[in-house]
């Protein structure tokens, strides 16, 4: 009876913004954008700031800064990678940032949304790993790498009837869809969450306020949960990057 | 690209009747400053922070070996001085038992050097008193026989001037012997 006059807003109110600079260009820049904007200036501020005087003995950002570095070389690259693979950190370091940095937006008060919950953002930085390891793949094993996938070895030729055709679709439309897709869909879905909680709490805060409690608490158990959501999705997506590039440089393992 | 997922995602807008882009559709600004900062930070990132935390890790990690291998270096010394200076220990009690040891020898020998000198000494003494003794006795002997002679001489003479009866002479032998004896005391 109650919620029978609520009326959740139209999608696009929750996910497109208006251009607040640049209007109907290209290069419009509008809450997404913006947002995207300011998280690069404080990753570069955070870790080039930080980073300009190391000591031997750490200060507390340094610390931050070192553990990152570490969580990341050792935890994904040379872990998933290789041993030598170190020349890949700091590409699997900024994507892991730039992902975090983005997907915290979400809980930050008065912004609270993700720019990783509008396509264009996932969708680039899948098409980009997408392309890498397609690159690193044929500059490593030429023309084996494609091969290796379409026919594994040890298994039996009249299989190749069904295991070829799966890892073509695997290899060049599931994982990057699936890469793309899995960050949109959590990130949209903990927004929507969010989003519909806040405005129950609202709408009860104003017709009946003494059950307004429960979407509230929900609202901060939820918000916390998403903050585990925004760190694993970055993790997530780094890890799934570093696994298809150790996959297009050691196809065999 | 917005063209392939518009056609496919097209959504229509309830509220307005206007037919609006479904809002997953990727938008081309959004795609290109997304590109802009992904470049921005992965170009920045690698040229100035990764390396700075890098050589901040590897040198402190260097550092950390460096004293390591020196700490355990000193260990090592430490371990070889005191086994010197156990040894030095040891040579010290060994020298120090000897040198107790030669001097309990050294005042043996001494004491029983003096007691050997004592019992020389003692033994001497006894000899040249004996030698005293035996002197004194012998001049007492001579001396004796010359008053005994003297006497004799004296008593003949008496009794060569008197006539005696038997029992002056007896008297006067008991005088004479009584002489005698009291002269030998």
């Amino acid at each position: 009876m109650l919620l029978a006059a609520f009326e959740f807003p139209h999608i696009d109110e929750l996910f497109r913004w208006k251009g607040l600079f640049f209007g109907d260009t290209a290069y419009e820049i509008n809450k997404t954008s913006l947002l995207v904007l300011i998280s690069s200036v404080m990753i570069l501020l955070i870790f080039v700031g930080g980073s300009r005087r190391m000591r031997l003995i750490p200060t507390k950002l340094q610390s931050i800064l070192e553990m990152t570095f570490e969580f990341i070389d050792h935890g994904i690259t040379r872990d998933v990678v290789g041993k030598d693979a170190g020349r890949f950190t700091p590409f699997l370091g900024s994507l892991f940032l730039f992902i975090l940095f983005l997907n915290f937006w979400e809980i930050v008060p008065f912004i609270q949304f993700p720019p990783t919950a509008r396509f264009a953002i996932p969708l680039y930085l899948a098409l980009q790993t997408y392309f890498i390891y397609w690159y690193l793949g044929f500059r490593h094993n030429g023309y084996r790498y494609l091969t290796g996938h379409l026919f594994p070895a040890g298994v039996p030729k009249a299989l190749y009837i069904l295991v070829t055709p799966i890892e073509l679709v695997q290899i060049v439309i599931v994982r990057p869809f699936s890469l793309a897709v899995r960050l949109l869909a959590n990130m949209m879905a903990g927004h929507i969450l969010l989003t519909a909680l806040a405005l129950l709490t609202a709408y009860a805060l104003e017709n009946a306020p003494i059950i307004a409690i429960g979407p509230f608490l929900l609202n901060v158990g939820v918000t916390g949960f998403e903050l585990l959501v925004g760190f694993l999705q970055a993790y997530i997506f780094t890890l799934l990057t570093a696994v298809y590039i150790a996959d297009s440089i050691h196809p065999d393992h | 690209m917005n063209v392939v997922f518009a056609a496919l995602l097209v959504s229509e807008n309830a509220n307005d009747g206007v037919k609006a882009s479904n809002p997953i559709l990727p938008e081309t600004t959004e795609i290109v400053w997304s590109v802009v900062a992904f470049v921005l930070v992965f170009a920045v990132l690698a040229w100035k922070a990764w390396p700075a935390i890098s050589k901040s890790l590897s040198d402190r990690e260097a550092k950390i070996r460096a004293d390591l291998d020196a700490a355990e270096g000193a260990r090592v010394e430490a371990e070889s001085s005191l086994e010197t200076y156990k040894q030095q220990l040891a040579d010290a009690r060994g020298d120090a038992g000897r040198i107790i040891d030669e001097a309990r020898q050294a005042a043996d020998d001494v004491r029983r050097e003096l007691i050997a000198r004592a019992e020389a000494d003692a033994a001497d003494l006894r000899t040249r008193a004996q030698e005293d003794i035996r002197q004194a006795t012998e001049r007492a002997m001579v001396d004796l026989q010359a008053r005994l002679a003297d006497l004799s001489i004296e008593l003949a003479q008496r009794i060569v001037e008197r006539n005696l009866d038997r029992d002056t002479q007896i008297a006067l032998i008991e005088s004479y012997i009584n002489e005698v004896a009291s002269t030998q005391k």
